[in-house]
This record gives C-alpha cells, sequence and structure tokens, in this order.
C-alpha cells in the first residue's frame, strides 16, 4: 500500500513538473515589436535577486529560443546583489551578460565602466527589434536610473515606489467615522499629511476584546506598522523628510540632514511606532506585507506591489477592501508637499566585459518593454508598474483585482509616481543610505533622540565624503542635482 | 659529485617544496596581502587605485564608536555564551554518563541541533521568535494562563542580543557536552571505586577527581568555542540584521558591511587584523593554561 502511494506521489509530482514550468501570464499583444534575429546557439548569463522576479525569464523560454539564446539564470540573495556584482565586475570575470541590480547602484556601476552604454543598440534599426520605447518610460525612472552622465546603461523593469494602502472598509464604515468625528472633531478619511497620519494611527489602535466595525476584535488591531528593520528604514523616513523639504546635502555635499525640519520628520517616524504592532522593529517587507494583508492594521506605506497581493483571496483577509493613496507629506508654506520615496526598483543592464552583448541588449529589452505588461500585471512576479503603457491598460490587470479595482489601483500608482523621490544614486549611496538607515534605527529603538542620531548621520556622511573623495563626489552630486531639477524634485 | 648527504637534503627539499608552495600561496600570501592592505586606503566603491595611508585604518578602528560597540557585543556573546553552553553541556554530560542502555537515543536526540546548518536554526528560530505567530511567546502566554506576556525577542533593544545568545547556546551546547562526556568516559572507574571507598561522596569525586581530570578537555572545548563565537556572523545576519539599532552588530558582521557593502578594503583589512590579533592572544592564554594543566601545575 505504501509502495502505491509513493508511486502515486511521484507520479503526481512529474505530471506536475511541466505545469509549473508552463506557468506564465497569457500574451496580451499590446506591444508591436520584432524578435532579434537568430545568434545561433549563444547562452546569455542573467544574474539578479532570486525569486519570483526572475520569474520572466522563465515565462518567455519560448521566445528566446527563437532568438538563439539560451538563458542561463544565477540567482543571488536580495540583499546580496551588490557584493556579488561588484566582486565580479572587479576581478573582471565576465560570469555575467545581463545584469539586474538596484538603479541606486547605477552611479557605482556606470561610472567605473561596467556596464556598456545602450544608446547605439537601442538606435539601431528596425526600431520595432531594437527600439525599447525610453520615452514611454516614466521620467524618474528614465532620467534617474537608467542613465548616468546623459548615456543609457541601463532598462527599467521594476518601478519600485511607496504608497499608502488602507483598509477602505474602514474608512467608510459609519460607526468609524462617527467615533472619529466625536474624537477628533473632523470627518475621517485617509491622512492628507503625517500630523492626521499619527491622529488616524491612534484612533484605530484597539486591544482585543473592543469593538472595530461593529466586531468584536480576537486579537490587537494596530493603526499602522513602519519597515522598521534595517535595511529600508531610512526610505520610509525619507518619505517624511523630503516631504518636509528635507535636502539630503546643499552644492558642496555639506548634510542638510540634521536641520530642524529633519528632526521633526523623524521625530514622527518615533511617534508613529505607538500605533504599531509590539515587534514592529523587526518587521521588514515580509512582515510590513503580511501584517496588513493578514487584516492587522488599519493603513500602511508599502511597495506597489502589496496592493496586488492584498487583492488575492487566496494569500489575503483584505481582498476587496483596500484603497490606495497618496503617501502624506508634511505642509510646507501653506501647502501639502507629497514625497514617495523610490527605494529598491529593478533595472537591467549589460556588463561591459560581455561576450555576447547584441543577445543581452535583446534579452534586456524584450524583458524591460516587449512583454513587460504582461511581466508587472500578474501576481507570479513582484514588478510594479514603470511606463505608460503599464497606467493605461487596466484592463491586464483586471484578471487579478477586477475592472474597477484596477483602474483605481492604477490611478494611485499614477499619483505615488507623480510623487516620486529618488533613492540616493551617486557612487557610494550605499554607505550614506546605511549610515542613515542605522541611526534611524536607533532612534526608533529609543537608543538615541532623533537629534543625535541625525548629527551623528551628518558626522558619517562628512566621514563618507572625504573618505571616498570630496571634489569627485561633489561633482557627482552636481551632476544628480541636476537631473533632479529637470525633474522638479529641487529648485 | 654531490655527496649523499646533499642528495638526501635536495630530495627531501623537492618533497616539500610543492606544500610550501601551496602554503604559500593560500595562506601565506594572502595573510601578507591583507595586512598591506590595512596599511592603505582602497575603495573599491569608486577606484581600484590603493594608496599607503600609514596607521590611519587603526587609528580610525580606535576612534569607531560602532567597531567598539561590535567588539562588546561580540566579548558579550562570548563569555556569557560560551559559559552558558559550558555549565550546561558539563551538566548534560553528567546526566547522560549516568544513563544506562537508552543513553544513545538521548544522545542523537541531543545532538541534532549541531548537525542543522546555521542558516536553517537562523530561519527556525526567527520564526520561534515572531511576536504574533511565534511559538514562543504563544507557549509563555498560554502557561502563564494570559498573565504574561513575552516581549517581542528580536525587535527590542534588551532582548535582541540575547535571543542570537540563545540559539547560539541551543546549537552549540551538545558540542560541549560531546566533549565533556567523551572526557568522563576515559576516567578509569578505579579511581571513582576508590574515591569512594575512601568515603568521598559523589560531590566530593566530582570535585577532586572528575573536574581536574576534564579541565584539559574543557579548554580545548572552550577554546574552540570562544573563536568560533568570536566570529558570529549567520545568526547575526539572519535573525535581526544587525539590528534594532546597532544592538545586535557583532565585530565579524560589522567587517562583513564594510567589506562586501562599502568595499572599504583598506579599513576591513585593519579590522580583520585586530580580530585576528584578539583571537591569537585569547587562543594563546588558553594554551598556556592548557599546558600547565597538563603538566600537573593546576590541580
Amino acid at each position: 500500500m505504501l509502495k502505491k502511494v509513493f508511486f502515486l506521489a511521484v507520479a503526481l509530482a512529474l505530471l506536475a513538473l511541466p505545469a509549473l514550468a508552463q506557468d506564465a501570464p497569457p500574451r496580451l499583444n499590446v506591444v508591436d515589436y520584432d524578435l532579434c534575429g537568430d545568434f545561433g546557439g549563444v547562452t546569455v548569463t542573467v544574474v539578479g535577486d532570486a525569486g519570483h522576479n526572475l520569474a520572466p525569464y522563465h515565462f518567455w523560454a519560448d521566445d528566446f529560443a527563437a532568438m538563439g539564446i539560451t538563458i542561463e539564470i544565477i540567482e543571488v540573495p536580495f540583499a546580496d546583489v551588490y557584493q556579488v556584482l561588484k566582486t565580479e565586475f572587479v576581478a573582471g570575470s565576465g560570469a555575467f551578460d545581463v545584469v539586474t541590480f538596484y538603479p541606486s547602484y547605477i552611479g557605482d556601476f556606470a561610472g567605473n565602466g561596467y556596464l556598456l552604454p545602450l544608446d547605439d543598440l537601442m538606435a539601431r534599426e528596425p526600431a520595432s527589434v531594437w527600439d525599447p520605447n525610453m520615452d514611454d518610460v516614466l521620467a524618474p525612472f528614465r532620467e534617474l536610473y537608467n542613465k548616468w552622465g546623459g548615456q543609457t546603461y541601463a532598462l527599467t523593469i521594476d518601478g519600485d515606489v511607496l504608497v499608502m494602502m488602507y483598509r477602505a472598509d474602514l474608512f467608510s464604515n459609519e460607526d468609524e467615522k462617527a467615533a472619529f468625528m466625536e474624537q477628533y472633531g473632523r470627518e475621517l478619511r485617509p491622512p492628507e499629511t503625517w500630523s492626521e497620519w499619527l491622529e488616524v494611527a491612534e484612533f484605530f489602535t484597539r486591544d482585543a476584546g473592543e469593538t472595530l466595525a461593529g466586531e468584536v476584535l480576537t486579537q490587537p488591531f494596530y493603526g499602522t506598522a513602519e519597515f522598521g528593520r534595517r535595511g529600508f528604514s531610512y526610505a520610509w523616513y525619507l518619505n517624511r523628510a523630503a516631504s518636509n523639504g528635507v535636502m539630503l546635502f546643499d552644492e558642496q555635499m555639506n548634510p542638510g540632514i540634521n536641520s530642524p525640519e529633519a528632526v521633526a520628520a523623524l521625530q514622527n517616524m518615533i511617534d508613529t511606532l505607538k500605533f504599531a504592532p509590539p515587534d514592529v522593529l523587526n518587521f521588514g517587507y515580509d512582515e510590513l506585507r503580511d501584517a496588513f494583508i493578514g487584516g492587522q492594521l488599519a493603513m500602511v506605506v508599502q511597495w506597489t506591489d502589496v496592493p496586488k497581493k492584498a487583492a488575492d483571496p487566496s494569500i489575503s483577509r483584505i481582498a476587496g477592501k483596500v484603497g490606495v493613496g497618496r503617501v502624506p507629506g508634511f505642509e510646507v508654506g501653506g501647502e501639502v508637499a507629497h514625497r514617495s520615496m523610490m527605494p529598491v526598483g529593478r533595472v537591467v543592464g549589460v556588463a561591459a566585459d560581455s561576450d555576447v552583448p547584441e543577445a543581452a541588449y535583446c534579452v534586456a529589452k524584450h524583458i524591460a518593454y516587449n512583454t513587460s505588461l504582461e511581466n508587472v500585471s500578474t501576481s507570479l512576479t513582484g514588478l510594479d508598474p514603470y511606463r505608460m503603457l503599464h497606467l493605461t491598460h487596466p484592463e491586464a490587470f483586471a484578471p487579478l483585482m477586477g475592472q474597477e479595482n484596477a483602474e483605481a489601483y492604477l490611478a494611485g500608482l499614477q499619483v505615488a509616481l507623480a510623487d516620486g523621490y529618488p533613492d540616493l544614486f551617486i557612487p557610494g549611496a550605499a554607505q550614506y543610505q546605511d549610515a542613515l538607515d542605522i541611526q534611524v534605527n536607533r532612534a526608533l529603538a529609543g537608543e538615541v533622540s532623533a537629534q543625535e542620531a541625525l548629527d551623528a548621520v551628518a558626522a558619517a556622511w562628512n566621514e563618507i565624503t572625504d573618505r571616498l573623495g570630496r571634489d569627485t563626489q561633489v561633482a557627482f552630486w552636481q551632476q544628480a542635482l541636476e537631473s533632479y531639477r529637470a525633474l522638479g524634485l529641487v529648485k | 659529485m654531490f655527496s649523499s648527504s646533499v642528495t638526501r637534503r635536495r630530495v627531501a627539499f623537492a618533497f616539500v617544496l610543492p606544500a610550501f608552495v601551496l602554503l604559500l600561496a593560500i595562506s601565506i600570501y594572502p595573510l601578507l596581502r591583507t595586512l598591506g592592505l590595512a596599511f592603505s586606503s582602497l575603495e573599491l566603491t569608486v577606484s581600484p587605485a590603493e594608496s599607503f595611508v600609514g596607521f590611519d585604518n587603526f587609528a580610525k578602528a580606535f576612534q569607531d564608536v560602532r567597531f567598539w560597540n561590535a567588539m562588546g557585543n561580540t566579548l558579550v556573546l562570548v563569555i556569557v555564551g560560551v559559559a552558558i553552553q559550558l555549565v550546561l553541556g558539563v551538566g548534560l554530560a553528567l546526566l547522560l554518563s549516568e544513563i544506562g542502555f537508552t543513553r544513545v537515543v538521548w544522545l542523537t536526540a541531543l545532538l541534532l541541533p549541531v548537525m542543522i546548518a546555521p542558516v536553517v536554526s537562523g530561519f527556525q528560530f526567527r520564526v520561534i521568535y515572531n511576536d504574533t505567530f511565534g511559538p514562543l511567546n504563544y507557549l509563555i502566554k498560554t502557561i502563564s494562563g494570559g498573565f504574561v506576556t513575552g516581549p517581542p525577542w528580536l525587535a527590542d533593544t534588551r532582548t535582541a542580543l540575547l535571543t542570537i545568545m540563545m540559539t547560539d547556546v541551543w546549537q552549540w551546547t551538545p558540542f560541549m557536552m560531546l566533549l565533556a562526556l567523551a572526557g568522563l568516559e576515559s576516567i578509569p572507574v578505579e579511581l571513582t571505586e576508590a574515591a569512594e571507598v575512601d568515603g568521598a561522596g559523589y560531590w566530593g569525586a566530582f570535585w577532586r577527581i572528575k573536574i581536574p581530570i576534564l579541565l584539559p578537555v574543557i579548554v580545548i572545548g572552550l577554546l574552540i568555542r570562544v573563536m568560533d563565537t568570536f566570529k558570529t556572523f549567520d545568526l547575526v545576519f539572519l535573525l535581526t540584521g544587525g539590528g534594532p539599532g546597532s544592538s545586535t552588530e557583532t565585530i565579524a558582521f560589522y567587517t562583513y558591511l564594510n567589506g562586501f557593502r562599502f568595499f572599504s578594503m583598506g579599513y576591513t583589512a585593519a579590522i580583520a587584523f585586530i580580530q585576528l590579533i584578539v583571537i591569537i592572544v585569547i587562543a594563546r592564554i588558553f594554551l598556556v593554561v592548557q599546558k600547565r594543566m597538563r603538566g600537573g601545575e593546576i590541580q
């Protein structure tokens, strides 16, 4: 009997394997393109962070085969992408052809000559084969994350930006609205400012046994949570700081990160923790997502793939109950300035020492443009929209979340992207980010005050700038500032 | 004409040469290269150019608050964590030495943690310590009848380092136990029987016979665990990422950040060398103590 069960299990597993391998979103045929010609059986090595974001290379395996390209994928842990790529680049090993990386490293990689400039390949004829239609890419991604020194070195494949999402069912509940009006003397609505954020978070924080929207809670419910774990807590802070008019550096790279506005922004984040789960300081992406889609939080700021996950009833307890809105802002000069950080994101480039640069470019372009709508509209990846093409095709997202939700999702996304504020992307970005991240984290943990934390960041940033070479760093920063100004991110 | 002794020396040299070249290539050269780097500035983020900076990197390390914080955290893990492993390990070994035919079963069960890769145990304990759905806080709440709520183990600066220590103790206590058990097994039965005949009693025999004989083995076990704990990286990486704040950064984790996140190779080499010197000093102390014990100077 056991033998039979065993063989049956093996047979079922074998039957399931091809099904898994073929699991791909349907072709939408929205983009007109032609595949590159036959490269005659070359192998293109693709490297990227492990997991579902490399799935498109499996989805479109037939297309790569039609181009005479065999794809070899090297997966590296999410947190190790920079170290793996940098090590191989410095060693000049030629191990990779297509490199997937976070755009904050473009200054480092392009500036050190590790990447191939793509402009010539993009300009080749016929356009249907070579042109990735960069005009369609949203300006912050195109100008800040794809270019360095005026040349294009990478193509965006993942348009990460932070967005606010909230429990629409709770915000529209009549009992809750009345209770909020009584307590705060104003209408209950998704917070527009960071001070409203604190009020709403306080209002929705309840103990087990209390009532929420007419139901008695069996578990505590919290107003919000933050990315409290080290790694990206700096980005959740910069949402606030950037909207409060904080400039990271002045023209000469003197840090502006310990100004009174910067301190007020950090204090707001610290104050938020009172209305978050007790283990919020260990919340990374997964914990923050799961707490929200598990029905534990009223609102949260998260990456734009989370609404897609929240819409999936197989993993979400709040499917159909989620609203998407602008990340709150601080009032500056009588107006609320909204800023949504754009941490992570993914771009693909061609390694300068690739033996097959044309084939590598064709692979990159196929993922970044030809099949991009399919790649960002499926729950099989964590990739997010970054082109107008994506924002104007809600029907592609409808099978996942319904037409109405898809339209609301894309509208919310468009607003968030309009508020988009880029990660630091000059050489040494990882060091500046780490120095900020650790001090933000120390302040959140109560080790130091907001002012002490940010003074320490300013000192650390000066030390990093001096160590890396102040003159060259200032030149890089001024180049970045030009891009910021061109996009209207700074005056 | 060569004398036979010259020929013998040449043959001996030829035999030793491959091993010498191998040692030079994989051990001596990297060590000397790292030492050279420790006196250089090499910031791979911006340039592969290397420049001599004398003792600057060492001076920076001694003024670096984060370096000293990491060193302090590491020493807490080494001193407190390894001491707990020693006490528990010896205790378990004594219990096992008293058990009869079921000892193999207990021994196998107790050795399981050592067989698990630290990466896997890191993930296991990340789930166990989870405040919301982790079994540890669930147990605390259930056992206390709902009166006691467990802390957010990994998210509180007061408990985060403790969680790393607890995980390390869980994983490596069996190693200390195994060494102590081997030591206990090697004690001649006649010695303990003679002690009993002389009316020493259990604890008298334990302190006057077993512990002195066990000490050299325990010192070697301690040395291995101290050196290993000094290099703690994987548990920090998996459980806390060095946080909250900098409360769980160890010296190995801080070295990794400088080397593989910031590519600040000169400074990384300097702090790596400081660690090497500390470990050599500790090892030397242990070996001297162990030698004295074997020589009978410590009773």
